[in-house]
């Protein structure tokens, strides 16, 4: 599994379509990512972000094409039937952050925790790994033993995100981390998974605001009408280059 | 009036009613599956124990043991052949219902072709002494029933909240969606739901058969019982299934001494009705401090 960077791919996305019913959003698309990077996917909402991170999940309603996560085949062709292989997905090494949290509401945050790490390895080190998440989210200590439906959606967006780092992942998929948020708040939330050491797994993120990522990301990929356009390096920012806006 | 007989009716009924609510519910919310079958796992694991008392020994663990393994049995069978062929398919819902509605159609009369129409009855499980405590007359088999029933709940609900599996079928009930993000297998999940739902429906089967007996459509007034309380109490809700349970069983053991036990059903459900006017989500909407989104 070597790219011609010689780099190791933790995601390859080859032609894959995904969408809902009649409708398609996905179309035909390619990507990329190895490991130790962090991409940031820009585009406007209804262009397909959280769609291509669903059907990377298997949760798009219908999807069709090749996903290789670590060099394993995740992909299908599916007409219905989404999260029925999702969670096959996820023990293969996938931590997705969905848009609107999708916490559960009558268990605590530190219960959350505890299910972001339902693989074998994961389980045993949740001790120290319930730790380290505490260190990146400061605030949730207090709130360890707090139902997280009582929890404000700045809190509850910690908790969702911690609970995708606790996880065993390669590929960690952000979803719009700081949709909802208070600018500040939204801006120390991405701040917070800037400072996740990758190691060798890698990160993307899916954002409207190319600010918020400018010159933190590895790399930004545009998103427009269910394909990828274009590509910047953080050397040369989107807003002098401009090909993703 | 005997006070003290309907104060130890209305605390066996409650207890035995609550375990049967309590399975409706975690069914429903864990999986989105009304359990019509649930009767029908309910008599078969009567007939479970009754086989266990007439063929390996009429003692109280064997026959309990017996009655819930039959339950889990049932509870993985009707899993099998009515949850994991339709989960993800459209409409999952009302299918889900017409197809354990037919499990339990043809269960029952499969066990009235292979039982016959006479009821059984269980051997008594926990003598025939009485206790009388602060003036109400407790017998043995009814101290029996509420301790056991309260027990092995109190155990089931401990390790829904301590173990890994508990917190997996837990997170299940509150969001499926969610649950699947974090790597849990709703089909290896819904074994676990229906095995245990149908142990607790084995255990209320071989305490009822205490006072009651084992037939083969005796499952369907403890379901239809069982499926109010969990209506009432708020679908999901563990507690609001336990306040139901006390609620109408102290209504049962009043209609039937006040008014007759034929009129047990009809002022259960006014109370329902009048329940679901006030409270529209059952008791837990007034339990739950959670926000819901």
């Amino acid at each position: 599994m070597t790219a011609q960077s010689g780099r190791r791919e933790v995601l390859h996305v080859d032609g894959l379509s995904a969408g809902w019913g009649p409708m398609r959003v996905i179309h035909d698309l390619d990507l990329n990512v190895y490991a130790g990077e962090r991409v940031g996917l820009v585009g406007l909402n209804g262009h397909g972000k959280s769609t291509l991170f669903l059907a990377i999940a298997g949760l798009s309603g219908w999807q069709r094409g090749s996903i290789l996560l670590d060099g394993h085949e995740v992909g299908r062709t599916r007409s219905q039937g989404p999260g029925r292989y999702t969670h096959l997905v996820v023990r293969r090494g996938l931590a997705l952050m969905p848009q609107g949290d999708e916490i559960f509401h009558g268990l605590t945050v530190e219960e959350h925790l505890d299910s972001g790490a339902f693989t074998p390895r994961a389980w045993k080190e949740r001790g120290e790994r319930k730790t380290r998440i505490l260190k990146i989210f400061p605030p949730l200590e207090a709130l360890m033993k707090t139902p997280v439906g009582r929890l404000s959606g700045g809190e509850r967006r910690m908790v969702s995100l911690g609970r995708g780092l606790m996880a065993d992942a390669s590929l960690f998929l952000v979803d719009e981390p700081s949709l909802g948020l208070a600018p500040k708040i939204g801006k120390s939330v991405i701040a917070a998974l800037m400072a996740v050491e990758l190691g060798g797994s890698a990160m993307v993120i899916a954002e409207q605001n190319v600010g918020l990522l400018e010159g933190r990301v590895d790399r930004i990929i545009g998103m427009h009408a269910g394909k990828l356009k274009g590509e910047a390096s953080v050397a040369s920012p989107l807003s002098s280059k401009g090909p993703a806006a | 009036m005997n006070w003290s007989f309907v104060i130890a009716n209305a605390i066996t009924l409650a207890c035995i009613y609550g375990t049967l609510a309590i399975g409706i519910s975690l069914t429903w919310s864990s999986l989105g599956l009304i359990n019509m079958a649930y009767g029908f796992i309910f008599a078969l694991s009567g007939y479970g124990a009754w086989l266990a008392s007439q063929y390996i020994g009429p003692n109280t663990p064997v026959v309990m043991a017996a009655g819930i393994l039959t339950g889990v049995v049932g509870g993985v069978f009707v899993n099998a052949l009515a949850f994991i062929p339709i989960h993800d398919k459209p409409n999952y819902q009302l299918r889900g219902l017409i197809a354990t509605l037919a499990i339990s159609l043809v269960g029952n009369q499969a066990l009235l072709w292979s039982f016959g129409p006479r009821a059984k009855s269980l051997p008594q499980l926990f003598g025939t002494g009485s206790v009388n405590i602060l003036g109400v007359v407790m017998t043995a088999d009814k101290i029996g029933a509420s301790l056991s029933a309260v027990v092995l709940l109190t155990l089931v609900l401990l390790w829904m909240r301590s173990s890994r599996r508990g917190l997996e079928i837990r997170a299940m009930m509150m969001n499926p969606h969610a649950a699947s993000i974090v790597g849990i297998g709703v089909r290896q999940t819904s074994f676990s739901v229906m095995a245990l739902t149908g142990g607790l429906a084995g255990l209320a089967s071989v305490l009822l058969a205490q006072t009651y007996y084992v037939a083969p459509f005796s499952g369907i007034t403890p379901m239809v019982k069982g499926l109010s309380i969990a209506l009432m109490g708020g679908l999901g809700s563990v507690p609001g299934a336990v306040i139901g349970a006390v609620v109408l069983g102290t209504n049962e053991a009043f209609t039937s001494t006040l008014l007759g036990g034929q009129y047990v059903l009809i002022t259960q459900f006014l109370l329902i009705i009048l329940i679901l006017l006030i409270r529209p989500r059952g008791i837990a909407g007034i339990l739950d401090k959670a926000r819901e989104a």
